[in-house]
């Protein structure tokens, strides 16, 4: 360890106690409930970077109750996990700071309440070293979800939310039936523990274990074909929670999915399949992108096919890929972000979710429609955005594993991404076309709202500058995956 | 047809996950119990000194846990919150009370019903608080005894008393009860022993009410979260909300 450092603990604590203490207090923060999330997410940011150097260095574990595992519940700071936390934590500050003017009602501190333990939910999954405190993270993360994809209480919105709580659900029960056969056949739930002894398990047990879980976390990663809920639940939600959403929850699953398969199930057997369900799963969602008439739903299909691509990119197997799958997570965070951020002004702007009526926003709302498509430009892969050596580390990574499965893989990746430009260009068109707006746009993006969009598209378009720290923190995380 | 294919072969699909994990449905053998478990057994009395073993993996060994789980009940109470909120849209439930709508249509409570129901309350509550106090000791705690504390408040709502739902009060309550037991945690963090949740009070006399450290403080604060959530949760639902004072 470099030096006293914060318990990581504390980085599931503060959200979790700010959550109780908005709602303890209601009464007298009334409608300042978003200013305390504001303030706790601002102290989990500055605590995850002071954690952050420590944990690179050497994992850090965190006992809890002072047992010591596998008896006891741990936690681990590795620098994957705290990689992932620092994408959650910085997202979430980001978006806490946007929802300020974009949340508006008299149920805020709820929203605000709501959204801390989304938070506590992703970070304790990434953090947890125990299997079973696992799903209990899960869980408050799903819940969470499915409250706040509804939190407008509109039909559609409860549509989406249900759909996502049924399937939701009976992936919640997939992993419980897998910690389930696992705890009966070694009596440990400890997942290093697990790792260990996982060649004491009989391969239909540990392959039956491992597909429960790979199905359970599948869903809520959004992996084809267990993801029919996302467009509806990514494209009802309030923009704000369509960022989270996309940016880094279903990011977090798969992390998670991954992980778990490769160093406590140790099934890297079944990762040329994994690869394969990664590229369709990105052909599906690009091409289904391309095809809607709504900004929201082409956004939400364009983050299943970001996820194929990751998943294809985690799956090739090698630290290289790896390495650039979690480049493309950062990637993805702040570009969907992005989008979804500056479309939630469009929809409240025109009071139209269709892209043909955004005609001529470009012009009306110029910095935020830039900023769009520059995010837009990241996700595709250009130049000298950070989408473009994401992109790129994953092409060469693939190409260099040299099996004739994973070339042709990459080829279809290079597919997707043509589909990409072809519905950024439809999106692009009516942007900046002369056609006039029918509505009047009386006003554009409030200041807060739109500091918080410039925060984010730094994070890509600057993203090239701060190459070698980002490829160094990406490299040494994907070493833990390998 | 395709009802009768489908569930064949959802069958053969069970029939052949079973097949893979045969040690599965198999009883629990003492001899088979994990390292894990085995470990507890020897350890738990020295370490949580707790009679109830099931309290000290709840409360102590999985006590994170435990906290996630309380952490779900209120999501879910917080879920309700949001979707049943005063006022807006509630003018389409039926009458101006929830429960009224159905008491009408089976009749209204009797008299007899409403008055035994008011005697019982005292017994639910004390019932509820004996199980909580007593869950390092006996069968029961926090989550049971706080459920039956809330049975009570069921009970006031289906005999068809009028009451408004004290809001307030539940949701000081339930953030209350969280932020003390992040707070015990703490104390153990900040403690000597340096670890979240650890037990830093003295383990006391094995056996009686006042042993086995912070655990049936923990177990209290569940109690009361358990109990102000599920109350929180129906009453939301079925009762009015408190009429804010204007200033």
């Amino acid at each position: 360890m470099v030096g006293p450092v914060l318990s990581p603990i504390l980085l599931i604590l503060v959200p979790l106690s700010a959550a109780f203490l908005i709602v303890l207090l209601s009464s007298v923060l009334k409608q300042h409930g978003p200013v305390l999330a504001f303030l706790a997410l601002a102290a989990e940011v500055v605590m995850a970077i002071s954690i952050y150097p420590a944990a690179a260095a050497a994992p850090i574990e965190v006992v809890i109750a002072g047992v010591r595992a596998p008896v006891g519940i741990n936690l681990i700071a590795d620098p994957l996990s705290m990689l992932m936390v620092l994408v959650v934590v910085i997202s979430a500050l980001l978006v806490s700071l946007y929802s300020f003017s974009y949340i508006r009602d008299e149920q805020k501190s709820r929203y605000s309440a709501l959204f801390l333990l989304l938070v506590t939910g992703a970070v304790g999954m990434l953090l947890t070293g125990d299997i079973f405190n696992l799903f209990v993270f899960f869980e408050i993360l799903c819940i969470s979800s499915y409250i706040l994809v509804a939190y407008h209480r509109g039909g559609l919105g409860l549509e989406a939310s249900i759909k996502y709580l049924i399937l939701g659900s009976v992936g919640s029960l997939f992993i419980l039936i897998s910690i389930g056969m696992i705890y009966g056949a070694l009596g440990t739930l400890n997942m290093a523990h697990i790792g260990a002894n996982i060649d004491l398990l009989p391969e239909g047990t540990r392959l039956a274990a491992a597909a429960f879980f790979l199905v359970g976390l599948g869903v809520e990663a959004a992996v084809f074909p267990l993801n029919s809920w996302l467009p509806d639940a990514h494209a009802s939600a309030p923009s704000s929670i369509s960022a989270v959403l996309s940016g880094f929850v279903i990011e977090v699953a798969l992390i998670v999915m991954i992980r778990v398969a490769g160093s406590v199930f140790q099934i890297t057997q079944v990762f040329p399949v994994l690869m394969v369900v990664g590229v369709i799963t990105l052909l599906i969602g690009e091409f289904a992108a391309n095809r809607q008439p709504t900004l929201k739903r082409m956004l939400a299909y364009s983050s299943i096919g970001q996820i194929g691509l990751i998943l294809f990119a985690l799956s090739v197997g090698t630290p290289d890929a790896s390495s650039g799958a979690l480049l493309q997570v950062i990637n993805h965070a702040a570009a969907k972000s992005v989008l979804f951020l500056v479309a939630g002004y469009y929809i409240m702007r025109t009071g139209s979710g269709r892209i043909e009526d955004y005609a001529g926003l470009g012009r009306k709302m110029p910095v935020a429609s830039f900023l769009f498509v520059l995010a837009f430009l990241s996700l595709i892969g250009v130049p000298p955005l950070l989408g473009f050596f994401s992109k790129f580390s994953i092409i060469t990574s693939a190409l260099s594993a040299g099996t004739v499965p994973s070339l042709f893989m990459a080829g279809l990746v290079l597919v997707g991404t043509v589909v990409e430009v072809v519905y950024f260009i439809r999106v692009m068109q009516v942007l900046y076309s002369s056609r006039q707006q029918s509505v009047s746009i009386e006003s554009g993006i409030p200041a807060g709202a739109l500091v918080s969009i410039l925060l984010f598209s730094l994070a890509f378009a600057a993203g090239a500058a701060i190459l070698t720290p980002l490829t160094q923190a990406a490299g040494s995380a994907a070493a833990v995956l390998f | 047809m395709r009802h009768v294919v489908g569930i064949v072969l959802i069958a053969a699909f069970i029939f052949y996950v079973l097949s893979l994990v045969s040690g599965l449905f198999i009883g629990p053998d003492p001899e088979a119990v994990g390292p894990v478990g085995r470990q507890v057994l020897e350890q738990s009395t020295r370490e949580a000194g707790a009679v109830n073993t099931v309290t000290s993996v709840v409360v102590f060994y999985r006590g994170f846990d435990t906290l996630g789980e309380v952490t779900v009940l209120f999501l879910s109470a917080l879920g309700i919150a949001v979707f049943f909120r005063a006022g807006g849209e509630s003018a389409n439930r039926a009458g101006t009370s929830g429960p009224a709508g159905n008491t009408e249509e089976c009749g209204a409570p009797g008299f007899i019903l409403r008055t035994g129901a008011r005697i019982l309350y005292p017994f639910f509550f004390l019932f509820g608080i004996y199980i909580i106090v007593h869950g390092h000791l006996s069968p029961g705690g926090g989550f049971p005894g706080g459920v039956i504390i809330a049975t009570g408040f069921f009970v006031a709502i289906l005999t068809g008393d009028r009451f408004h739902l004290p809001e307030g009060l539940l949701t000081v309550l339930e953030g209350f009860a969280g932020l003390s037991f992040i707070g015990l945690g703490l104390a153990g963090l900040f403690s000597p022993a340096g670890s979240f949740l650890a037990n830093i009070l003295p383990l006391g006399s094995f056996g009686t009410i006042f042993s086995a450290g912070i655990l049936p403080l923990l177990y209290a604060v569940v109690g009361v979260k358990v109990a102000a959530e599920l109350s929180g949760a129906v009453g939301r639902i079925y009762l009015d909300p408190e009429p804010v004072e204007e200033q």
